[in-house]
């Protein structure tokens, strides 16, 4: 059987005072996943080793980590992939805080997902009470179908240096969710989330590096959901000063 | 139910953000001809352009389309790029690189429609 | 007590996507040159006819022409990515069906070489 060197980086606060990498030797086949590789390792090496995971089959979202520097679910990704070189390093996801080994922080992320209001906004008074169905057309669920498909792994957040260098920017995951709400015909809610849309951490930070729609396991394109978002709040400022002349 | 409704400033970002658009789209479709025929042909000799002939087109109403569309916006697209990668690249000083940067960008606008409009008119 | 990292000035060198951007934000600076040279163009024309002379003098200089070349390239490096950009800032729709992307990228092109066969038709009388 093969066996590929799988390098992982290691925190135990309680013993380290900061992170260092340790090297386990796996072995693998085809379908080995890097998940698998972990799983193992803390089977039969070393039962300390922490990581979060769940589905293993790229839906949950839960076993984002850097392997080889780049963000990645890995159920998603297999050993077969890295054969050439022999080696391979998972490291936790980058821009948060580790907490202990490959399990990070990421509660600036779920703020900043809560934050845009992520629900169905509707102000008509007889929205509720009437008690009716929503009726929705497949061409208006078209219009946003692509940016509900997030599965908030956080690998986008991993990916987009203006998060990495600022924290309080909303990021790339929290932006697509908004822009899926704004898109809805069922929301009526866009005047609400666009004032954080409209700061300089909400799309404004953004500066189209694209790298988060590279990394999104789901195809959101969270880069495209943001800059659309930036036309949608350029538009709310400009219709702000016919307001306000008014 | 509506979460915390603390004021959040509104960025002016959207104003920068539409000269840097406008300045890309310029800086794609009229700069590489602009290139090509002022900065490398013309001195090449591949064109003949005389200080008469040069003086004329420059005083016509087309000329605008020079320089708004070769100089002034692409000017503040370049500047919005530069201020921007300057703070990716962690200079602490956002505010002056913020004003410098469109500083010199209105600056090198208002030279070339300034003189654009005196040849327009003299 | 979680371990906090903090990003280094060099993230962008880490990643091959990083470095791509970098470049794409580069293109600026052979751009920033040739407005220089406009505005001297400016400068110059409107000063007489020995001081136009002399401009377009300098602007033959070898390292000047070299500057401005990679400017050209850099103007078009920077039209391919713009273009891919486009159509996902402002994806068009024509009634039920979303516009492809492709169509949009070609089209902007077109657009460039439509300045290429006006510019040719100023300067030398070509359509």
């Amino acid at each position: 059987m093969k066996t590929m060197e799988v390098k992982v980086q290691r925190y135990l606060p309680e013993q380290h005072s900061e992170p260092q990498v340790e090297c386990f030797s796996v072995p693998y086949d085809d379908s080995t996943s890097v998940l698998d590789a972990l799983n193992y390792i803390k089977e039969e090496q070393d039962s300390s080793l922490s990581y979060r995971w769940s589905c293993r089959m790229a839906i949950c979202g839960s076993c984002g980590f850097m392997i080889n520097g780049e963000p990645k679910l890995g159920c998603k990704v297999f050993l077969r992939d890295y054969a050439a070189a022999g080696t391979v390093l998972i490291e936790p996801l980058a821009h948060f805080p580790v907490e202990r080994d490959l399990i990070v922080d990421l509660e600036q992320f779920m703020q900043h997902l809560d934050a845009i209001q992520p629900y169905i906004i509707k102000d008509s008074a007889n929205g509720v009470t009437e008690m009716m169905p929503h009726r929705q057309t497949p061409a208006q669920m078209d219009k946003y179908q692509q940016f509900a498909a997030c599965i908030n792994c956080g690998l986008c957040y991993s990916a987009c240096p203006q998060f990495g260098l600022n924290p309080e920017f909303i990021g790339p995951g929290a932006l697509a969710l908004a822009h899926r709400y704004n898109l809805d015909s069922r929301d009526e809610g866009q005047a609400e989330r666009m004032p954080l849309i409209s700061a300089d951490e909400g799309a404004w930070s953004c500066t189209f590096v694209g790298y988060c729609s590279d990394v999104c396991p789901q195809q959101v394109d969270p880069a495209a959901a943001v800059n659309q978002a930036k036309v949608l709040s350029a538009q709310d400022m400009v219709m702000q000063l016919f307001r306000r002349n008014k | 139910m509506t979460t915390n409704k603390q004021k959040v400033r509104r960025s002016d970002e959207p104003i920068w953000w539409a000269l840097f658009s406008g300045g890309g789209v310029c800086f794609a479709v009229f700069v590489p001809a602009a290139i090509f025929f002022l900065a490398l042909a013309l001195p090449l000799g591949w064109v003949e352009l005389d200080h008469t002939q040069a003086l004329r087109a420059f005083g016509s109403m087309f000329a605008v389309v020079f320089a708004g569309a070769v100089i002034a916006l692409p000017a503040f697209h370049a500047a919005h790029r530069i201020r921007h990668t300057l703070y990716d690249l962690k200079f602490a000083q956002r505010g002056l690189i913020k004003w410098g940067c469109y500083g010199l960008a209105a600056a090198a606008s208002v030279y070339a429609l300034g003189a654009w409009l005196l040849q327009l008119v003299s | 007590m979680s371990y906090k990292p903090v990003l280094g000035r060099t993230w962008w060198l880490k990643n091959p996507a990083f470095k791509a951007y970098m470049l794409r934000e580069a293109t600026v600076l052979p751009l920033t040159f040739f407005i220089l040279c406009m505005l001297a163009g400016i400068y110059s024309l409107l000063r007489g006819e020995a001081s136009w002379l002399n401009w377009v003098a300098v602007m033959g200089n070898p390292l000047v022409l070299a500057l401005n070349a990679l400017a050209l390239l850099a103007s078009l490096y920077h039209a391919a990515t713009f273009f891919v950009l486009f159509p996902r800032v402002m994806p068009i729709r024509l009634g039920d069906k979303k516009v492809p992307d492709n169509l949009i990228v070609a089209g902007q092109w077109a657009g460039v070489a439509g300045v290429f066969v006006l510019a040719s038709w100023i300067f030398w009388g070509v359509l």
